[in-house]
């Protein structure tokens, strides 16, 4: 099974519901509000974990309304891991538009068929880099009393923005974020902010457990790749090694390395005790 | 402030577009009330969607808001004015101020937030919420006669924010041109036209608010 054109599916539609949800309310139909800040479906109130981290933080008060929003997320990220990550985030769609991009340029002018490489290539580094600048951000947003991450969160920006252009007609300063981290994607670091900056993205991945949906590769992982093209570790837009980090905190369970397996070892494992 | 997520759901609920979004600063994207630009209509939509109770989710009736309060301008207010100066010379042929009372009029909490003293001219009561209604709808240019003082931030100084917002706001509706028209000479060009005046011949241009009698009549 491809998983591709489901994910893909997924992110479109989520990228429009972003569109949807402000004309709804323009006909007053606020049956679904929000931005991916923090988003009511029909009482449901679901916000950004790192968002209540960051109110909890800077406001030092700790009540049920604010925690209670944070559930469904955390609930998500226990069962499917990063999959707002993979599947949702309006930021990634982006960030594989830039990477394609990037890929077509580099095989028109450079020399074509190199694999890229990331900018901290190690996994391990990548993942204490980012929880670094989650545990930074957090503790400066409760010095300043300011949810400071906020300014610096890739989907809520987006959707924002889009709320205002539809609502509004115009553009806040803030799209600047936005077109400063896709072109620096684009030019320079391909993937950098959803593997070394994301702090929505690295909260919800500290979620990840045994019994969370993950990519295995059957009961003996290889050490080594058993291809010699390595299609999965090439593949992987979390410059991950699929076939023996199946586990990493950095996996968005987006099964891009599952669609290109060609020797259909790897799989989505998952909601089991025992570790398979 | 500390709780405010800035996922700016009231923005995107209120109808009249009356919450506006902070520009670039540290409080970039936060979402505020300014009475002064637009009039919020107190429809409380806003404070029952908050999802981190930045907005107070208990607000139900527009009466339990505190966003400011209003404050009258004696010396702009129509109606105080009209008072004020009911014993003008006959001659003036022109009446400064009216029988205004527009801000009581528009006011949704009538009678709680103001109230027509001696059924004569408005006078703002404790029950005022900041709504800016009033603000909106008082007939004086370019200043208006009645301003929201948002509460917490009653002293010029303090205000911060919100004062520069106001003033930006005041910048931005007096017109160039009739400044131009009134032929007020400020700053360099005033200095310029002191020092010009060659000596006490030279009449100043009063403009007074009735005909100056050229000649006495009776006196020859």
């Amino acid at each position: 099974m491809m998983f591709r054109p489901f994910r893909r599916a997924t992110q479109v539609g989520v990228f429009c519901l972003m569109f949807v949800v402000p004309v709804l309310n323009l006909y007053e139909i606020y049956s679904i509000t929000g931005t991916f800040y923090a988003i009511n479906v029909g009482g449901l109130g679901i916000s950004d974990p790192v968002v209540i981290l960051q109110a909890i933080f800077a406001s030092g008060d700790l009540t049920l309304p604010i925690l209670s929003a944070a559930i469904f997320p955390i609930l998500l990220a226990l069962l499917f891991g990063r999959i707002w990550c993979g599947w949702m985030c309006p930021y990634h769609l982006l960030s594989d538009a830039a990477f394609f991009l990037r890929k077509g340029i580099r095989a028109k002018f450079a020399a074509g068929g190199k694999i890229e490489s990331f900018v901290v290539p190690n996994s391990f580094k990548a993942n204490v880099f980012r929880f670094g600048f989650l545990v930074v951000g957090t503790m400066a947003a409760g010095v300043a009393g300011i949810p400071i991450l906020n300014y610096f969160n890739a989907p809520g920006t987006v959707s924002t923005e889009v709320m205002i252009l539809v609502k509004e007609r115009c553009v806040s300063i803030e799209i600047g974020f936005i077109i400063i981290l896709v072109c620096l994607e684009l030019v320079f670091f391909p993937r950098f902010w959803c593997r070394l900056f994301c702090p929505t993205g690295s909260l919800i991945s500290l979620f990840r457990n045994r019994f969370t949906l993950g990519v295995g590769a059957g009961l003996k992982p290889p050490r080594t790749p058993c291809c010699k093209e390595n299609y999965c570790s090439n593949i992987c837009p979390m410059g991950l090694a699929p076939f023996k980090e199946g586990n990493n905190l950095l996996c968005t369970n987006c099964g891009r390395c599952i669609d290109a397996c060609r020797t259909h070892r790897l799989r989505f494992v998952g909601f089991q005790r025992d570790d398979v | 402030m500390a709780l405010c997520i800035r996922c700016n759901r009231c923005l995107e609920v209120c109808p009249y577009s009356s919450i506006k979004r902070e520009g670039i600063g540290l409080t970039i994207g936060t979402p505020y009330v300014l009475a002064e630009a637009k009039a919020c209509y107190l429809c409380m939509a806003c404070c029952r969607l908050c999802p981190t109770g930045a907005l107070d989710r208990e607000l139900r009736h527009p009466d339990q808001a505190r966003m400011g309060r209003a404050k009258i301008d004696t010396s702009l207010c129509y109606s105080h004015l009209f008072l004020e100066h009911d014993v003008l010379p006959r001659n003036s042929g022109e009446k400064i101020g009216a029988m205004c009372n527009t801000c009581y009029n528009v006011c949704p909490l009538q009678d709680k937030a103001i109230v027509l003293e001696k059924n004569l001219y408005p006078v703002i009561l404790d029950g005022c919420v900041g709504c800016g209604i009033c603000v909106e709808r008082c007939p004086t240019r370019p200043k208006r006669a009645i301003n929201v003082s948002p509460s917490g931030m009653g002293r010029v100084d303090e205000a911060g924010f919100y004062f520069r917002k106001a003033r930006g706001h005041y910048d931005a509706t007096i017109d160039p041109e009739i400044v131009a028209e009134s032929k007020v000479l400020k700053g360099e060009k005033l200095l310029e036209k002191k020092s010009t005046i060659a000596g006490p011949n030279e009449q100043p241009e009063f403009k007074f608010p009735y005909d100056t009698p050229k000649a006495l009549e009776g006196w020859e």
